[in-house]
């Protein structure tokens, strides 16, 4: 098995693809030998965590070892990444070895194993990330199930806990990386015409690391989960089953990935732009991802030292959160939702990026306010770090703060209503193409408005005093994140499945999948905010009779929510695998950067050439318009032709519209050079 | 075709390329420190909250300190580390490739003695972890201040094991402080960032310095 070698920064000589052989891939570290790295790694911890503290007084009275669960988790996600390899680098490091980028190897196997490539780990992040969100919409289900009948129960009260535990938990974690992981690994190469990550061996080992993260909370499970929900408010959170260390651990472990993930895209955004590329070209999906990752470098911490502290005071017997020994369980809130607001704009932000690029494709107009969207989610993460107290106005907080909190969590709403009306703008008076992307991006803009609205209402303190906890406020974000966040996911994949696999979705039942999908969820939330404003609370599994009937339409509208996600999911595998038809090459015409070179053909480093940037790529309908880059001569690849050749310059496909003319004379333009 | 700005030459490609690494070395060393002064603030907000809410007395009724001898130390050592690197820096520069190698491994000592301190010093505490909150935020603060420690003393030696093996494999005249080798500008450029690094690493550790052991 031939692949080729890359050698960065070796001489003077750059970028040397260079022929060498590889061992085959399951003689080499793969998923294979990660699980078994863990399992020793868990096997380890557990005996280590027994050995220290078996002979302590608590684990004695209670029987409850949180030393070796812990230590057994921790060990288990390190066993993992030495097993898939992730060490081995930092290692050699230390003996002086100079990175190397190794490409992988050309079968499914790639999959499976530690790749550099960022497109092979988009990919793996995106079977992640569906494949947790999967997992959470059993759980969803299940509590749905639960909440049919309010006297007749299918699961005792704690495993009812547990298991909206479980799935708030699983869905917040995934939603973080919703767009983040797939798509931005991704995409953002191939949008600022890099020939890869800042830190290849950084991305890989977050997505690994993103996936132990799951594991270990997922393990909660038969440790007792945890009955905390999410949020893990102590002093429950102290007190609880061994399946909190799980919570603990997990979400310390995803949350490295998340910093390593954001981290790594600052780095690429603002130093491996293509020549050209200026900061005002930039496609405003590069814009969301670099104001994302700022919230997920910056704020994650927080979190991580957050459950360290947790940690802590389940092991080592420390009290932070122990109000009788100097402690505070709002400290633990604090620290939390220090993390927990600007979190959701880190779902939010990256959902108005995806349709801001989709919008001017399918209005073939140029994006309204392009800079003030730019701006405007600056702006949205900023603020975000100013609000976590109105998570608070019911739990503690000093009443005179209350006014402070209140005034900056409305004034959040001024970018984010900047980044809603750029799409508003986009969309007035443009001829619109009603593809399937457009639709969910559609969906998109009504189910935010909703969300949006009841989140400033409530941001009021008296209305906050009044439905806090209710699921009122589970409506609400239910509303932003699914509502907002996942259509526009949805939507971008299927307007990226041909630019990822050379396939195209089928639309019948691409357009099934929406219009289910769309009705479904509406069925499924509206009436929980009737539900909670009747003073229904959330996380409690009996309630008034009164309140069944609204409680037996959600249900129902919630399993066919789920089932909508099926037709999905028969889609992409019969389009994809079992009877896949080819992509023409830009199928929607966009003249975005990324759709103008076959990124599922090409090499693992991405360009032969640098391409040369000439403009931003929402330049529709304008005549004069530079193409976005100069690419002739920029990637050669073999057997690039229909669904898959280059564009000439000037061109954005086989059917570039009317409204692309070829470019402008050497006098007309700018620099390419950076500024 | 003749009026489409032509790619940059292979020459200028390359220098493109490097010149990226190099700004992203910086850009990540900064944000690297950013991350950590988020994760160093989670503890300040610790110690300043528990402090100011004072539950019940409890935050510190008998003015407990850890060893204060070992303390001091430790941010000595650290001190000493950034020192080492800077000089090291200059030597570099200057050329003197032994002098350099010196002062590198030296950083990574005083790294690793300090992590070393620090974990000696969580062996002779006069308190239980939970005893009160001033021992809570104490017994957090350790074993964090051990991994961000020997973290910068892992980078400093991996970048003075570079140096020898890149004169290994490109020749010993070779002057790592001026030379327009690639890897010699990245390795410049991740000393830059490891010593941004170690005298952040300097001001916090007399930050917690003054809390653990100054502040009554």
């Amino acid at each position: 098995m031939t692949a080729t070698t890359m050698e960065l920064g070796a001489g003077t000589t750059g970028y040397r693809p260079t022929a060498t052989r590889l061992a085959h891939p399951w003689f080499s570290l793969n998923v294979i030998t990660a699980f078994l790295g863990a399992a020793a790694g868990y096997g380890i911890g557990h005996w280590i965590g027994n050995y220290i503290a078996s002979n302590y007084a608590v684990v004695q009275s209670t029987g409850q070892n949180n030393v070796a669960v812990v230590l057994a988790l921790f060990f288990g996600v390190l066993g993992f990444i030495v097993g898939i390899g992730g060490l081995n680098y930092p290692i050699l490091k230390m003996f002086g070895y100079q990175p190397e980028e190794r490409a992988p190897v050309e079968d499914w196997t790639k999959y499976f194993r530690f790749s550099t490539d960022h497109k092979v780990v988009g990919k793996q992040y995106l079977v992640g990330v569906i494949g947790m969100f999967f997992i959470g919409g059993l759980f969803a289900m299940a509590i749905r199930t639960e909440l049919t009948n309010p006297t007749t129960h299918f699961f005792a009260p704690d495993i009812y806990l547990q298991i909206v535990s479980e799935h708030g938990t699983i869905m917040m974690m995934m939603a973080t990386s919703l767009v983040v992981g797939p798509l931005g690994n991704f995409l953002i190469p191939l949008m600022i015409g890099s020939r890869r990550m800042a830190f290849p061996r950084l991305e890989a080992i977050s997505f690994w690391i993103f996936l132990c993260g799951l594991m270990v909370i997922l393990t909660a499970l038969p440790l007792g989960g945890f009955d905390t929900g999410w949020t893990g408010y102590a002093p429950l959170q102290t007190e609880a089953a061994p399946g909190m260390d799980a919570y603990l651990v997990g979400f310390g472990t995803i949350g490295t990935g998340m910093i390593l993930n954001g981290f790594n895209q600052i780095v690429t955004i603002v130093n491996y732009r293509a020549p050209g590329m200026r900061w005002s070209r930039l496609p405003i999906f590069v814009w969301s991802m670099l104001a994302t990752s700022f919230l997920l470098t910056l704020a994650t911490p927080v979190l991580f030292v957050a459950g360290w502290f947790g940690v802590l005071d389940r092991t080592a017997q420390t009290a932070f959160y122990v109000n009788t020994h100097g402690g505070s369980s709002y400290l633990w809130e604090n620290l939390f939702w220090f993390f927990g607001h600007p979190e959701v704009y880190i779902m939010a932000i990256p959902g108005f990026g995806l349709v801001g690029e989709m919008l001017p494709v399918f209005t073939r107009k140029p994006l309204f306010a392009y800079r003030v969207g730019a701006a405007g989610m600056f702006g949205v993460a900023l603020l975000s770090f100013f609000v976590w107290q109105h998570h608070l106005f019911v739990s503690g907080i000093n009443p005179d703060m209350r006014p402070v909190f209140m005034l900056t969590t409305e004034l959040i709403s001024i970018p984010t209503g900047f980044i809603y009306l750029i799409g508003m703008g986009t969309l007035w008076r443009a001829k619109i193409r009603f593809t399937v992307p457009m639709m969910f991006c559609l969906a998109m803009y009504f189910n935010f408005l909703i969300g949006g609205i009841t989140g400033v209402y409530n941001s009021d303190v008296p209305v906050d005093v009044t439905i806090h906890g209710s699921f009122f406020v589970m409506a609400h974000f239910h509303y932003t994140i699914m509502g907002g966040l996942l259509f526009a996911f949805f939507g971008a994949v299927y307007y990226y499945t041909p630019l990822l696999t050379g396939k195209m979705l089928n639309n019948t039942l691409a357009k099934i999948h929406f219009w289910w999908m769309f009705i479904a969820f509406n069925f499924t939330f509206f009436p929980l905010f009737i539900v909670g404003f009747l003073g229904m609370p959330r996380r409690v599994f009996e309630y008034a009779p009164r309140l069944q009937v609204l409680n037996d339409w959600a249900s129902a509208s919630a399993y066919m929510l789920g089932m909508s996600f099926l037709v999905f999911a028969v889609n992409f595998v019969w389009s994809v695998w079992v009877d896949p038809k080819p992509a023409p090459a830009n199928p929607w015409q966009s003249l975005g950067l990324e759709w103008q070179l076959p990124a599922y053909k090409m090499p693992w480093y991405n360009f032969e050439r640098l391409p040369i940037i000439l403009s931003d790529p929402y330049h529709y309908g304008e005549r004069e318009a530079l193409p976005v880059a100069h690419l002739q001569g920029v990637l050669a690849l073999a057997g690039a032709g229909a669904g898959g050749g280059l564009a000439p310059v000037g061109a954005v496909g086989p059917d570039p519209g009317p409204e692309i003319s070829p470019p402008r004379g050497e006098a007309e333009r700018e620099d390419p050079r950076p500024e | 075709m003749s009026d489409v700005p032509q790619l940059l030459d292979r020459e200028a490609e390359e220098e493109y390329e490097i010149e990226s690494t190099e700004g992203g070395l910086w850009t990540g060393s900064r944000l690297f420190v950013g991350a950590v002064t988020m994760a160093w603030s989670a503890v300040a907000f610790a110690y300043f909250y528990l402090r100011a809410i004072d539950r019940s007395g409890q935050w510190d009724p008998h003015h407990l300190t850890p060893p204060p001898v070992i303390g001091t130390l430790i941010a000595l050592c650290v001190l000493l580390g950034a020192f080492m690197l800077e000089y090291g820096r200059h030597q570099l520069r200057r050329g003197l490739h032994f002098e350099w190698l010196t002062a590198a491994w030296l950083t990574a000592l005083f790294g690793a003695i300090a992590g070393g301190f620090q974990i000696w010093q969580l062996t002779r505490l006069p308190f239980y972890p939970g005893e009160y909150g001033y021992t809570s935020v104490f017994i957090g603060f350790a074993p964090l201040n051990v991994a961000m420690i020997l973290g910068g003393a892992y980078w400093a030696e991996t970048i003075a094991a570079r140096s020898i093996r890149l004169r290994a494999e490109v020749g010993p005249d070779m002057h790592l402080g001026e030379s327009e080798h690639a890897a010699a500008r990245h390795l410049r450029a991740s000393l830059a960032g490891c010593n941004f690094y170690w005298w952040f690493m300097v001001l916090a550790s007399l930050l917690f310095w003054i809390l653990f052991y100054v502040v009554d």
